[in-house]
């Protein structure tokens, strides 16, 4: 059904071949066609990794707009690119919700995030405890590689650092969580009791 | 543990591993929202926000039929060149279009060469005048549909002419057209002549 834009799309050459004259309606559609077979979805999903469902929304919304308005700047591997926009304006969206905490200042109980909404099978928490006592380059690297399934290169360009960085960090991240799990399995006992997480 | 166990062990953690996708109706409306706010294209300057909802969404919509008969005139002789301004006279009958005015019925598709071989009509030309909310247009090929010497475009209200995905319409100017039951189609199927867009209409139409 895509086949015509997708070879419009990458035998046009993409963005640079395409003047700033082509038709602003064929830019849509392309546009249009793009986002909803490569990049909805996945940044919906990387959101709904990070963040409450409300958030995600919201910064799902305003990444779409960054990445319409820079349509021109897309490279042909759109979706690691957009990560990276999506990291960005859910930085921004975090740091002006801690702000207006601040400024709230305790007038009422802050909501916490709800989980996302999969209660669907047993969840391997161990690993997710691991996780959360990684820092968070170290954690981020390893929910890209592991949850957006990225390649080196492609994290890469999410985080705007050498490949070759990335494969060493990923490296260490690794170790460290395998660390992580080992204590926590190896620690026996208190650490494994599942019944004291409820979201 | 080596990598792949520990790569397994987080995918089996992964918070939206079991999430369903989202339906293609949030969907379209997260890609109205964003590129309604668009401001780099058209003249939008002015009370497009409330408008953006709708117009998104373009598509076969309220129709108006002007100058009588559409359909019998769609099916006679394949492709070819027409002639021009002569023979006129003798061939009265316009193709009749209408431009939708509205964008409540449905929402846009990819304008991809099996599309577009469906069109009914389907032709290259040039408008010739813009009058009363009627634009004509004169043919100098049809794809499909016609042939016929002069294609008469029921336009939308001039503040509907900047809908994004439909079609502006200028004197002077070539454009790809195509219609089905009458209506344009737009959502970048129809447009200004340029080259993508005569590919798609050459791949479209090419048997």
């Amino acid at each position: 059904m895509c086949s015509g834009l997708r070879t419009l799309w990458h035998g046009g050459g993409v963005v640079t071949e395409e003047p700033a004259d082509q038709h602003p309606n064929v830019r849509r559609a392309r546009f249009a066609a793009l986002a909803r077979d490569e990049l909805v979805e996945p940044l919906r999903r990387f959101l709904l990794r990070r963040t409450d469902p409300e958030t995600a929304d919201d910064v799902l919304s305003e990444t779409l707009l960054v990445c319409w308005r820079r349509y021109d700047e897309l490279p042909e591997q759109a979706l690691p690119w957009a990560y990276g926009v999506a990291r960005h304006v859910l930085a921004n969206a975090q740091r002006s919700t801690r702000r207006q905490q601040r400024v709230a200042a305790r007038v009422a109980s802050v909501d916490p995030p709800r989980e996302v909404p999969d209660e669907a099978g047993p969840r391997d928490d161990v690993v997710l405890d691991a996780l959360a006592r990684l820092g968070d380059d170290d954690a981020e690297l390893l929910r890209l590689w592991a949850w957006e399934q990225l390649g080196p290169a492609e994290i890469a360009t999410v985080l705007a650092v050498t490949p070759n960085a990335v494969s060493l960090r990923l490296q260490r991240a690794r170790a460290r969580l395998g660390d992580e799990v080992g204590k926590i399995e190896g620690g026996a006992g208190h650490e494994q009791s599942e019944g004291g997480r409820t979201g | 543990m080596n990598d792949d166990q520990l790569r397994a062990r987080l995918r089996d953690a992964d918070p939206a591993g079991s999430l369903p996708p989202a339906g293609p109706d949030r969907v379209s409306h997260l890609l109205e929202d964003a590129m309604g706010h668009d401001t780099d294209t058209e003249s939008r300057q002015t009370g497009t926000r409330g408008r953006s909802r709708l117009t998104w969404l373009v598509a076969a919509a309220a129709v108006v039929l002007i100058v009588g008969g559409v359909a019998y005139a769609l099916l006679r002789e394949p492709t070819t060149t027409l002639p021009l301004e002569e023979e006129q006279a003798s061939r009265p009958e316009a193709l009749a279009l209408t431009l939708p005015d509205q964008a409540a019925a449905g929402r846009c598709m990819t304008p991809t060469p099996a599309a577009l071989g469906r069109a009914e009509v389907a032709f290259d030309g040039e408008v010739a005048s813009i009058a009363d909310g009627t634009v004509v247009l004169r043919p100098t090929q049809f794809y499909a549909g016609g042939p016929s010497d002069r294609v008469e475009v029921a336009q939308a209200s001039r503040s509907r002419q900047d809908l994004i995905l439909g079609v502006r319409f200028e004197e002077g100017r070539r454009y790809l057209v195509a219609a089905n039951g009458g209506d344009v189609m737009v959502c970048g199927f129809s447009g200004g002549y340029d080259e993508e867009r005569a590919d798609l209409y050459a791949e479209a139409f090419a048997a």
